[in-house]
């Protein structure tokens, strides 16, 4: 008898839990979208790639459940994002200076 | 128990360390992708920094419509599928409620292609193919379209890929050749599937927002 209130109460669980962090995606998509109508010149490119490095945050720490992972995990998710932070600061840093 | 047993696969000889060698191989394997967009990304900057006039006019060109929904779509794609792997974690035995996110999730992944297709459609309508014929006066709007055409294809292929691997999770969860509850193999199948929805956050402010406010 109390298997099904108990998956009951799961699924509950599970959909309040997704369904909050799925609103947050939405409002910041909703966001960048509003934001790349106003004129702040730099501003404006700016707030799109902050609102997409924020949802892609939610993502990776909820949705795929970075944030409760085991150490080694964080590593090799971690590896990706420190090369690629070379890589773009490498290029950049010549780019900038050459304008 | 025997759940285990159906699920440990050679060289393995415990089924928790298969979990965790698989989630660990998904992790490396997009962290490597991380790297593949992250370069076509760079590329774009850079141009985007040499040519910014022609690639607000070419980002005007693009259909901000298509661009918001599909990303809604995935976005939604993201939210079913989390759903789905979270389920399978959990003890409270919820084979359906798994088996019908996994449908939703590969139908929004469909939807997004479809939906794709009338964009392109309309792109091709209006001469933004690089090349002979193309579009805007700006010849650095044909690096954003060069761009656009790339990484959006590649997107759709490694979506495509996604669509296939869920649909394939479906058919052995249904036929029940494989138990839903612990399935390692649902967790790993939607780390990839958030990836692939990461990588269009990323594009939709770098192809449909540029060049809106002016």
């Amino acid at each position: 008898m109390s298997e099904p209130d108990k998956s009951g109460l799961t699924v509950r669980r599970l959909w309040t839990r997704n369904l909050v962090i799925w609103a947050a995606l939405m409002a910041l998509l909703l966001l960048s979208l509003v934001s790349a109508y106003i004129p702040m010149g730099r501003i404006t490119t700016a707030s799109g790639i902050v609102i997409a490095i924020a949802k892609s945050m939610l993502v990776v720490l909820l949705f795929m459940e970075l944030a409760s992972a085991r150490p080694l995990i964080r590593l090799a998710a971690m590896a990706g994002l420190v090369f690629l932070a070379a890589m773009f600061a490498l290029t950049l840093s010549d780019i900038l200076a050459r304008l | 128990m025997s759940d285990e047993t159906a699920m440990l696969r050679e060289p393995w000889v415990d089924f928790s360390r298969q979990r965790e060698a698989g989630k660990f191989g998904i992790w490396v394997f997009l962290a490597s992708e991380t790297l593949f967009f992250g370069a076509l990304m760079l590329t774009y900057s850079v141009c985007r920094i040499e040519h910014p006039a022609a690639f607000a006019a070419a980002g005007r060109e693009t259909n901000i419509w298509y661009g918001t929904i599909n990303t809604a779509v995935l976005l939604t794609s993201s939210l079913t599928i989390a759903v789905a792997a979270q389920g399978a974690e959990s003890y409270a035995r919820l084979r359906r409620l798994v088996i019908a996110c996994l449908v939703v999730t590969a139908l929004l992944g469909l939807a997004f292609i479809v939906i794709k297709g009338f964009e392109y459609k309309e792109d091709m309508d209006k001469h933004l193919v690089p090349g002979a014929g193309f579009a805007l006066p700006e010849r650095a709007a044909q690096l954003f379209f060069g761009f656009y055409w790339l990484v959006t294809s590649v997107h759709a292929i490694h979506l495509s890929i996604g669509i296939a691997l869920v649909g394939r999770l479906v058919w052995v969860l249904l036929r029940r050749e494989l138990p839903v509850t612990e399935n390692p193999e649902i967790e790993v199948t939607a780390l990839y599937w958030h990836l692939v929805d990461i990588v269009w956050i990323f594009l939709y402010p770098l192809i449909y927002l540029p060049g809106r406010s002016s």
